[in-house]
């Protein structure tokens, strides 16, 4: 029975699997013997492990050599790593009543882990033996290596569908000691570093992919099986030595990389990232709606670049020090911010989102009459200032190469530390903020503003704060991007373009990732500069994708990739809000419909 | 199930204590509707004042335009000898606070954060002490978050600190608010049918904590629909019909009064078949 | 400065205003409506061009058409693309949004007008095989303008104003004599009593989002005319500029639509002509045109934020 059904589900292929019903799972999972699915994931596993070291064509035209035998290489070595990872998490239950200490490795249950490690497996795999066939033409590419490859990570995934559903509400965590807890976050931050290291790096458009499905579905499997819950409150037991351990990853990074080419994709990403966490800020937190965003970073970056010594600004004989631009920067974005936001926030919040669309466009317009034609001579118009020179801080020459612990850091690689630095100030703003009086005054407005008014929350001022402090933000990211880039010109900060970062982007970045989240646009920045960039064949798409993408996660995942528990609780509350506005439709006339009973009990109390 | 036999006696203002509240000709037009039409209101300290009236009679935007949530056409309202700007946030300041006939808790933050809401505008801790977290940011975190805990358990809601506010059963709710609204230190407490859909049980409790809340030195005023918990609770009544303040008294005076019962009857002229049309 | 070149500069204001307020009808309507500001309506109006140029180009037999023949033509095609897209955009994308939190629509509606901006720039074709990257020619008419004592009135001009003055009449006369219309105001003040009494609000938005659609393919069709031109990135400024008219108008205001649409055609172009007339001060003419409308709506918002003709619009409980 169990060969019968196995056979006909082998068919549907490792998507289909995905789809099969509950209903259909648990049938299969009767019929079959715990054991095994076991046996097929371990099977499977060992064997896909076993043929990254065979060839997986004949050909060099496939990128990454997939051609020797012996160690494996490009995307074999997702597929290598993903095997071993599938057999660590199965090594457990193997072990009749499960191997002591390892428990946590799954805390509601290993199937789901294993499905989510073993579809991954299967997905990545199976692309790439797609891939090869498609690509190079015809599975008259393929060799044993190929076919190996693909059948045991299908295997391995049926085996995993085979096993019986142990969910379970996980076992509270054993108190562990608090140094030990600390070595935890550090590995597995570092395990974080090394990942995202290697997805940054992929060299070609074929391992981007590979690396992306299999992280997605490995990271979803984590995630059902209950080990991202566990770490998360692991992390917000140590927040110190989670923010320690993150930094000292983030720092660590540029010591991995040999060059500056992929130091320079990670610059760039971190100003995305910096600017996106800073919108969130207004977006996620305040609940505004900012279409302009991107202008204020061009007010960052334009006002540093004016008094930076460029030959190309009206004030070329001014050369102030870095922090003395910065300061200027800061202040002429919250000034900014502040005229824009003050005649707006008072209305309802959809005139914001117009506004702010309005003063991006007149943002470029005016930096590129300010050209000695169409108005005075101050930016230099459509050229933009171009030669802004190197940063200077301390006497450290960021144009310079450095010699730091025997690692050569190049020019991208001391402005990656300053980088760094910089979005830690910001996510370290966020945190504090979002988790104070400020903060809840924020949540109060969002959830509602009459509310929060009358119980004396300045609704105003408080708006008005989340707009300038993220102007703000966005000015001090552009005052470092203006040396980063060299050049600022006025289509760099255009509400929609082919490059990131422009508004679209940043807005999509923000509902991508997570409102109201720190992670979330994080996640959601690296993977929409990672995508255009990694993947040329979706470079011209981008904006149609990205257009697509804010529709269908509102549709489906408003609350983002990473969602904050409060905005899911609201995004998901749709007939509550149904109710609620009704109820305010009510509450407005005069007194409600309700307590008609008023007269018996007058009657009532008449006669007593 | 055992009724408060007497309230403490005291009918209208007494003499030489001045009124914490002096609402004085309030009317509040929307278009060609006079909602609220020339209505006076005094309210001394440690009073508890009901507000009560038919459908429609103008008790909410009254209200509503006590804590400057409309802005009221004519007339003046002075709160502890201040006159009060028409800003939700300037009422709430000057002690006054409110809870809402639908209740409007924050619905995704917690059972505490609510009360913290309600604690904002005691405190003044802006951006920078919020980023820089010195001590006297946290000491004052530290009692918003103590205060809020207190009125929790005050209330006997403890047990909810850290649940969702959404999640909470309807009486619970509404008690919520009562905290939400006593976090910041009012000298006036506007109740907006805070027993609705509450069983006897829980309006008995209610009239008992309304009676504690006095006992801090608040004064309340509560709109209710539900006579016998209002007749029982209130020191002093108002009769509102059809914006218009009909009469005011004591409990037993209002009972007594013809034109209260007509009000309620529908024997008034005008209100008399959309009255007795809701009576059925 | 001459009376005849203040006059001109009228005329061209009047004529930029017209069409401004053709597209803003529609900002205004599903605004009175819903409350939600549709940011994919500047890609309406574009849809709503390239349907009427698709008609030109496409259908054998209408290029070689006089103009003035082809226009209802042309006319048509566009009204059915931007009709269709409204409805459509209307129906998948908002509808299922229609008790989300507030960010939800305007978020989605952004990415319509991302992705309809690509779909045209990625798709569209022409017959001889170009595409619509770049800016694509349209039809114009030929001929001279009319001279009205040294006023020059171009012929798209003329057909501009008329088109817009028909365009109102139809409206106003559908809002206040049709079923539909009036199901419409009454769905717009009180969506719920309006339920009660067996309208399907519903319907009454899908009529708002369609008469928008149909007013902005009109004023594409103007905008090809006068230009000569049209692209695809055409909607971002136009649906910017009428949305200020609109809330110049007071949003929600159908009539109020129009005279914020003639307000702001009149101001951006007296402002910028004038400017652009005197020596000192040339420079800041023409190019700042669109500057000097962004300031008008900023000051609109701190000074008049119902608009000249609208009510009320603070946020209050």
């Amino acid at each position: 029975m169990t060969t019968s059904s196995s056979l006909s589900t082998g068919q549907t292929g490792a998507t289909g699997l995905t789809s099969l019903s509950r209903a259909t799972r648990r049938r299969l999972g009767q019929g079959a013997h715990p054991l095994v699915g076991k046996c097929l994931i371990a099977l499977g596993s060992a064997a896909a492990l076993g043929s990254t070291f065979l060839a997986w064509t004949w050909t060099t035209a496939f990128p990454g050599d997939l051609t020797v035998t012996g160690y494996p290489g490009g995307n074999q070595l997702i597929t290598l790593f993903l095997s071993i990872l599938t057999l660590l998490a199965l090594a457990p239950a193997l072990v009749p009543g499960g191997l002591p200490g390892t428990r946590w490795m799954a805390p509601r249950g290993s199937a789901r882990l294993l499905r989510g490690l073993a579809l991954a497996n299967a997905a990545s795999t199976g692309y790439v033996v797609i891939a090869i066939a498609w690509e190079l033409g015809g599975v008259a590419n393929y060799v044993a290596g190929t076919w190996i490859a693909g059948a045991s990570a299908l295997l391995a995934v049926l085996g995993a569908w085979l096993l019986p559903d142990d969910d379970h509400e996980p076992a509270p965590a054993r108190p562990t000691p608090r140094w030990a807890q600390v070595v935890v976050v550090f590995v597995v931050v570092m395990l974080g570093l090394l990942v995202a290291d290697f997805g940054v790096t992929t060299g070609f458009s074929e391992e981007f992919i590979g690396f992306c499905l299999g992280a997605g579905f490995a990271g979803r499997g984590l995630a059902a099986s209950g080990l991202f819950d566990r770490f998360s409150a692991l992390t917000a037991a140590n927040r110190t030595a989670t923010g320690c351990a993150v930094l000292a990853a983030a720092v660590s990074f540029v010591f991995l990389q040999s060059s500056d080419a992929y130091t320079s994709v990670a610059d760039n990403i971190l100003i995305f990232a910096t600017v996106a966490l800073g919108l969130n800020i207004v977006v996620g937190l305040a609940g505004l709606l900012d279409l302009g965003y991107v202008a204020f970073l061009g007010v960052g970056a334009y006002t540093a670049a004016l008094v930076s010594g460029t030959a190309a600004s009206r004030y070329a004989h001014v050369v102030l020090p870095f922090w003395a631009q910065a300061l200027i920067g800061v202040a002429v974005s919250v000034l900014a911010g502040l005229l824009i936001g003050a005649p707006t926030l008072r209305l309802r919040g959809d005139y914001l989102a117009i506004v702010t669309l309005g003063f991006g466009e007149i943002f470029r317009i005016t930096m590129n009459n300010l050209d000695g034609q169409s108005g005075p001579q101050v930016t230099n118009g459509a050229e933009g200032e171009y030669g802004i020179p190197d940063l200077r801080l301390f006497g450290y020459d960021f144009g310079r190469p450095h010699t730091v612990l025997g690692h050569t850091l190049g020019r991208f690689g001391n402005y990656y530390l300053l980088l760094v630095l910089v979005i830690a100030v910001v996510i370290f703003i966020f945190a504090r903020v979002d988790d104070s009086r400020i903060g809840r005054a924020w949540a109060a407005i969002r959830e509602d503003e009459t509310a929060a008014e009358a119980m004396g929350v300045h609704g105003y001022r408080f708006k008005l704060l989340a707009f300038g402090l993220g102007a703000g933000l966005a000015g001090l990211a552009g005052t470092i991007q203006g040396h980063l880039t060299s050049t600022v010109t006025p289509d760099q900060y255009t509400f929609s373009s082919s490059a990131p970062p422009n508004s679209a982007f940043l807005l999509a970045a923000v509902v991508l990732g997570g409102m109201g989240t720190i992670s979330g646009p994080l996640l959601g920045a690296s993977l929409l500069f990672l995508i255009p960039d990694k993947l040329q064949f979706f470079h011209n798409k981008q904006l149609l994708l990205f257009g697509i993408a804010l529709i269908v996660m509102m549709r489906l995942r408003p609350e983002g990739l990473v969602p904050d528990k409060r905005r899911r609780l609201e995004f998901h509350e749709r007939e509550t809000a149904a109710e609620e506005a009704y109820e305010e439709l009510v509450a407005d006339g005069l007194d409600g419909a309700d307590g008609s009973d008023g007269l018996d009990e007058l009657e009532a109390g008449a006669r007593a | 199930m055992s009724i408060q036999p007497a309230n403490p006696p005291a009918s209208g203002t007494a003499p030489g204590s001045e009124p914490i509240l002096q609402a004085r000709g309030v009317t509040m037009r929307f278009g060609g509707l006079t909602a609220v039409d020339g209505v006076d209101l005094d309210v001394a300290g440690g009073e508890i004042v009901g507000l009560i009236g038919p459908n429609g009679a103008g008790k909410t935007t009254f209200f509503n335009c006590l804590t400057g949530l409309y802005p009221p056409t004519a007339g003046s309202i002075t709160f502890r000898g201040q006159r009060l700007a028409p800003k939700p946030y300037r009422v709430a300041e000057a002690g006054i606070s409110r809870t809402f006939q639908n209740i409007r808790l924050f619905p995704n933050m917690t059972a505490l954060e609510n009360v913290m809401v309600g604690r904002h505008c005691r405190t003044r801790e802006g951006l920078l002490s919020a980023i820089g977290r010195g001590p006297r940011y946290r000491a004052a975190e530290r009692e918003a978050r103590q205060t809020a805990r207190e009125l929790l358990s005050f209330l006997d809601l403890d047990r909810h600190a850290s649940a969702i506010a959404r999640s909470l059963p309807y009486g619970d709710q509404r008690k919520l608010e009562i905290a939400r609204a006593l976090a910041s230190d009012p000298g006036l407490l506007l109740l907006d049918e805070p027993a609705a859909g509450m069983n006897p049980r829980e309006t008995l409790a209610l009239r008992e904590t309304i009676f504690k809340i006095r006992q801090r030195g608040l004064s309340v005023v509560v709109i209710e629909h539900d006579m016998r918990f209002i007749f029982n609770l209130c020191d002093r009544l108002v009769v509102l019909a059809r914006g218009r303040k009909l009469t005011e008294g004591r409990p037993d005076e209002v009972r007594a009064d013809e034109r209260v019962i007509a009000t309620y009857l529908g024997t008034a002229p005008g209100t008399a078949e959309q009255e007795a049309s809701d009576a059925r | 400065m001459s009376v005849t070149v203040l006059l001109q500069l009228v005329e061209n204001g009047l004529v930029l205003g017209a069409m401004y307020g053709l597209i803003a009808v529609g900002y205004t309507m599903v605004y009175g409506t819903i409350q939600l500001i549709n940011f994919a309506h500047g890609e309406i109006f574009m849809l709503g061009g390239f349907g009427a140029l698709t008609v030109y180009a496409w259908i054998p037999g209408v290029a070689h058409l006089p103009l003035l023949a082809a226009l209802p033509l042309m006319l048509l095609g566009g009204v059915v693309v931007a009709v269709a897209a409204a409805v459509g955009a209307e129906r998948l994308a908002y509808r299922p949004l229609r008790a989300a939190p507030r960010l939800a629509p305007l978020i989605t509606a952004i990415g319509l007008s991302l992705a309809l901006q690509q779909v045209v720039s990625l798709w569209y074709r022409l017959p001889g095989g170009g595409n619509a990257k770049a800016p694509v020619a349209f039809p114009s008419f030929g001929g001279k303008a009319f001279n009205l004592g040294g006023v020059l009135v171009q012929r798209a001009d003329l057909f501009t104003v008329i088109a817009a003055a028909v365009c109102m009449a139809a409206l106003a006369w559908f809002v206040a004599r049709t079923r539909s219309g009036r199901a419409m105001q009454a769905t717009a003040q009180d969506p719920d009593t309006a339920r009660l009494m067996g309208i399907d609000p519903d319907r009454m938005i899908v009529v708002a989002f369609a008469v928008g659609a149909a007013l902005a393919a009109v004023a594409a069709l103007t905008q090809g005319l006068r230009y000569g031109q049209i692209s695809f990135d055409m909607g971002f400024v136009a649906g910017l500029k009428a949305f200020t008219a609109a809330v110049l108008g007071g949003i929600g205001n159908v009539r109020g639509a129009m005279l914020g649409g003639i307000v702001l055609g009149l101001a951006e172009e007296l402002s910028s002509g004038i400017l652009a007339h005197f020596r000192d001060t040339a420079q800041y003419g023409q190019a700042w045109a669109d500057v000097w409308a962004f300031v008008l709506l900023i000051l609109v918002l701190l000074l008049r934020p119902q608009g000249l003709l609208g009510e009320r619009v603070a946020d209050r409980a």
